[in-house]
């Protein structure tokens, strides 16, 4: 029986362990290639001007208001209201005339967001807005 | 004695087993993958969000902008006037004129000052978007999107949510339809 509890405390202290936090999370914890190709896309429809528009008009469609955005440096930074706070970057690098690469990441709370889905679902977003602005449907 | 104790070991296995379980689950991130999923209200909430004004120039309709932002008492946290971004915020009191009331009576009766009794606030913040139309020449798409955050008198926030009130949106488009009209005047 002793041996058990003993058991018991450690699969506990073990199972606490995971959940204690470092002082400051400076770098993540992500796997930084994987996320980054999860995170980007590229584009051949735009240039960054219009692309980064679209990026501006995908975040109003899915409920941000604007923090930051800057067309030289193409970052724009936004936040969303919720249960928790979520804030999302996204940057627009200029590949060739009408090609650009577009990366978002995004934040809910304490958490970083590393499902595979939501980035693809901001992306099938960004498609629909892309092509708005393409045809300047909006 | 022993189908006791037998007992009792199972019990503390199966404790250890949940007490585990249940310190590893709050370690999981509890992110919804849905997140960012566009729903199907999203094209109502855009034509209730935007309106198309005619102006000289895209200068013209962000000054106009920024006028009735001012009039609408708001600051302007940034201007990004190559990709027609403006975005602003206020803090307001949001309680209603009778916890005012209150307020003020408590504050004059313990003859305190109004940090005991203070105010719930609002924090709005708005972005205004203007698109130039591909289409017609001098015409302008803006796209208004408004967000709130409430903080109770302990200063802890009690709710926040986008604002999706049409009728917040018609009278700021009002309010900017007359700056616009103003800033034309006023130029011309």
């Amino acid at each position: 029986m002793r041996r058990t509890i003993l058991i018991a405390g450690c699969v506990i202290i073990m199972g606490l362990q995971g959940c204690a936090a470092t002082p400051y999370d400076v770098v993540g914890d992500s796997a930084a290639l994987e996320m980054r190709s999860v995170q980007t896309r590229e584009y051949d429809t735009l240039g960054k001007p219009m692309a980064m528009r679209a990026v501006i008009a995908t975040l109003q469609d899915l409920g941000f208001t604007i923090d930051q955005a800057d067309l030289a440096l193409g970052i724009v930074t936004g936040t969303r209201l919720q249960v928790s706070d979520m804030r999302m970057t996204v940057t627009v690098a200029g590949q060739a005339e009408n090609q650009v690469s577009v990366r978002a990441n995004a934040r809910v709370g304490e958490a970083s967001i590393t499902h595979a889905e939501t980035y693809q679902d901001f992306f099938v977003a960004l498609d629909k807005a892309m092509f708005l602005v393409r045809n300047n449907v909006d | 004695m022993n189908a006791h104790n037998r007992q009792f070991k199972t019990t503390c296995q199966v404790a250890a087993l949940l007490m585990a379980a249940t310190a590893l689950a709050g370690c999981a991130s509890q992110t919804d993958p849905k997140l960012l999923r566009l729903t199907e209200s999203t094209l109502d909430i855009r034509a209730m969000q935007t309106r198309t004004f005619a102006a000289e120039s895209e200068d013209a309709i962000l000054a106009a902008t920024a006028a009735a932002l001012q009039d609408m008492e708001y600051n302007i946290d940034q201007i990004e006037a190559p990709l027609g971004v403006i975005s602003a915020s206020k803090v307001s009191d949001a309680d209603s004129t009778s916890e005012f009331a209150t307020r003020l009576l408590l504050d004059l009766l313990c003859g305190c000052g109004g940090s005991q009794f203070a105010a719930d606030k609002h924090v709005i913040t708005i972005t205004t978007v203007v698109l130039p139309s591909l289409a017609v020449q001098g015409e302008f798409v803006t796209r208004i999107t408004i967000q709130q955050i409430t903080y109770d008198k302990q200063a802890r926030i009690t709710s926040r949510s986008a604002i999706d009130d049409p009728d917040a949106y018609q009278r700021i488009f009002e309010k900017l339809s007359k700056s616009l009209f103003i800033e034309v005047n006023h130029n011309a």
